[in-house]
């Protein structure tokens, strides 16, 4: 009954963290890059900027949307299906968490909507303040998960009282290494997902002939030379991870590198300390995992190096059809290397939920097997609907290109002038006209 | 400090009840005041710029339940599982029935956008309900069932309705608003309706919680003397900025919105 219930709430944990964080990835690099754009359109008031801002911030509003509302599952999970989790180490994780949730979330949400709907409403200041604040506060809302899942991970500055953990050192747990390298590692590749992303979605109309040669061939140039200093940092702060992997989780290394040797050691070493039971993951996920992310680093550094010097031509981005397929065929690369390497992250730390402190099996809630198949099965079905929503919405609105309605359409003049008709001279508001 | 982590909590509660219960009371009746694709898309403006900052205040109280009361929460949590199953998915169904409403192609995807919008509004609004049902009646380890969830169930979401038909009143005009207007009646004017449902909507959270060992179960004291003064301070803040949306957004609606 119990193992029924673990691995159900594991499988339910792994499909929703997994399907939340294609949503995120998405989000956290294409915010970053609507802000830039935005700043450079208030700047140079130059019209195709403002084109470029409202083209590519609709397709980050439109991800945003679709995936803020499986973050909602996450953050219901922990208590609904993980209450040992709570119980045991609330005092650490909850704080972390409840800090995202008000300092970080809750302002990026209001901003958000001050964003979207201010649109030829607010100063155009006061609208470019709103999205660089809501780019921020999303670097916030991904530091403060990962200093919850840093403490999972490769637990610090916590005591005990009373068989449960106490925050003791709280410096310590906001400068958990492995928080601060997994954010580095998360922010590199969400930047990384979104040149992907771009350089695609550009490739895909420079492929077809656009007229809009001069929006995709910049949006192009943006998304390459964005991808490969992404690219570098990810690396780097993936290569520091792996290298303080040995003394921080030394099972995940020894299965990771697939020395039986070192893995029967490590085995004994942690019996002997935590007594009798079994602390070797599953090797074929974490193995798996970490195999699928290194190969498809490897894809994506040949294609960033190609890519830096091929952009440089511009008749090369406009005119090489050839390199704009495999752009298209590449966007899902960074979305394939960051589910595996969390699946090496999260699967290589098993049994333990808060590494040498908690097993997942002692965390899980004393559900019944069919609460907890009813919760399953709708959860993923309500998922894999929102992937593809956002999925064909986003295939939808990227290639009709940038047209006039949609994100930032005036709706004010909406007696007489058709959609996408032309701007209103008796428009009264200083407002931008993105 | 456990009295200012309960007064956070209440806080937060109290706010989500009454503004998001104002959208969500809307999309509810989103068919009943909206009967073409222009007006319901102008129902949905009333609320639009609103809607995605109200959210975020149950969010707030769940990080604020989990942060202080780790333990409390996971119980709670665990133990109404099959409810809030129902409210997550009520609450994603609507959502994206309103993100993705103009996003898709012609009036029949819009139409069952609209249905989607209604019946997550109907589905959260009785989850809470029955949430509350077994709140209010002193067991909150388990979902309530029989007549008592249902009963609750239903005069929840009628206070929903009720509390949305208010706002809408307070923010529509042309039909959709003279809709609203004779459903609230001639019983005074509009903003009195909405204060008394107001009233009502921040009283429920309130009232459920009694029936919380909330001061019992709170955080150890370490963790509460850092993050209820971060709160505390962060708090302001946020309510201001939430104000001075509502200060831009404060007219009437007379035109569709970005949904």
């Amino acid at each position: 009954m119990k193992q029924d219930v673990l691995d159900l709430a594991r499988l339910q944990f792994a499909l929703t963290a997994g399907g939340h964080f294609l949503f995120v990835a998405l989000t956290l690099g294409l915010a970053t890059v609507v802000a830039v754009l935005q700043t450079k359109a208030t700047l140079g008031r130059k019209p195709l900027d403002a084109r470029m801002v409202r083209f590519w911030g609709q397709l980050y509003v439109i991800n945003y949307a679709v995936g803020i509302v499986t973050g909602l599952v996450m953050e219901f999970q922990f208590g609904m299906a993980w209450s040992g989790l709570t119980h045991e180490a609330g005092n650490v994780l909850g704080a972390s968490l409840a800090v995202e949730t008000i300092v970080a979330f809750f302002v990026e949400s209001t901003f958000l909507g001050l964003w979207i709907f201010g649109w030829n409403r607010l100063n155009r200041w006061a609208h470019l303040a709103a999205i660089w604040i809501v780019v921020l506060t999303a670097y916030l809302s991904a530091y403060w998960i990962l200093v919850s899942n840093g403490f999972l991970n490769h637990p610090v500055g916590y005591g005990s009282e009373h068989g449960e953990l106490v925050l003791d050192d709280p410096l310590a747990v906001l400068t958990n290494p492995s928080a601060l390298l997994a954010f580095g590692h998360v922010l590199a590749g969400a930047l990384l997902t979104a040149g992907f992303f771009m350089a695609g979605v550009s490739a895909y109309h420079l492929f077809r002939r656009s007229p809009e040669w001069e929006f995709f061939g910049r949006s192009l140039r943006i998304g390459v030379f964005l991808s490969a200093p992404a690219l570098v940092a990810a690396a780097v702060f993936g290569g520091v991870q792996f290298a303080v992997l040995d003394s921080f989780q030394p099972m995940k290394s020894a299965v990771f590198s697939g020395q039986a040797a070192e893995i029967a050691r490590v085995q004994a070493e942690m019996v002997e300390r935590f007594g009798p039971g079994d602390y070797v993951p599953s090797e074929a996920w974490t193995r798996g995992g970490a195999l699928l992310m290194l190969i498809s680093f490897a894809l994506m550094m040949y294609l960033c190096f190609a890519g830096v010097i091929l952009a440089s031509f511009k008749k090369v981005v406009l005119r090489f059809r050839f390199w704009h397929l495999v752009l298209m065929a590449a966007v899902p690369l960074p979305y394939l290397a960051m589910t595996s390497g969390w699946v090496f992250r999260e699967s290589g730390r098993q049994p333990w939920v808060v590494y040498g402190l908690l097993k997942t099996e002692d965390a899980v809630s004393d559900l019944s097997p069919g609460t907890m198949r009813l919760s399953l099965a709708v959860f993923t079905t309500v998922f894999v609907l929102l992937a593809a929503l956002n999925a064909w919405l986003l295939t939808r609105h990227a290639r009709r290109g940038p047209v006039e309605s949609g994100l930032g359409h005036d709706e004010r003049p909406a007696e007489g002038a058709a959609e996408g008709g032309a701007p209103d001279p008796a428009d009264a508001l200083p407002a931008p006209r993105y | 400090m456990e009295t200012l982590a309960i007064a956070l909590l209440a806080f937060f509660a109290a706010g989500w009840f009454v503004l998001a219960g104002a959208d969500i009371g809307t999309g509810m009746l989103l068919p009943r005041l909206g009967r073409s694709d222009r007006e319901r898309r102008l129902v949905l403006a009333s609320f639009a710029p609103f809607f995605l900052g109200n959210e975020v205040w149950l969010v707030a109280t769940a990080g604020v339940l989990v942060g202080c009361f780790p333990a409390l929460e996971g119980e709670l949590l665990s133990a109404q599982v099959p409810v809030l199953v129902a409210l997550l998915t009520g609450w994603i169904v609507r959502d994206a029935g309103l993100w993705s409403r103009g996003r898709g192609p012609g009036p029949r995807w819009r139409a069952a956008c609209d249905g989607a919008v209604t019946c997550g509004s109907w589905a959260v609004a009785l989850s809470w309900g029955w949430l509350l049902a077994a709140l209010l009646t002193g067991r909150p380890y388990a979902p309530a069932a029989g007549p008592t969830g249902l009963l609750a169930a239903l005069a929840v979401a009628a206070l929903f309705a009720a509390h949305g038909l208010g706002f809408a009143s307070l923010r529509l005009t042309g039909l959709p608003y003279e809709r609203a207007r004779r459903l609230v009646g001639h019983a005074g004017r509009p903003w009195q309706s909405f204060a008394l449902t107001a009233v009502l909507m921040g009283g429920l959270p309130l009232w459920a919680g009694t029936a919380l060992p909330l001061a019992e179960r709170a955080a150890a004291p370490g963790t509460l003397a850092l993050l209820v003064p971060a709160l505390l301070c962060v708090t302001p803040l946020l309510v201001a900025v939430q104000a001075w949306i509502w200060h831009t957004f404060r007219h009437r609606v007379t035109r569709p919105s970005y949904l």
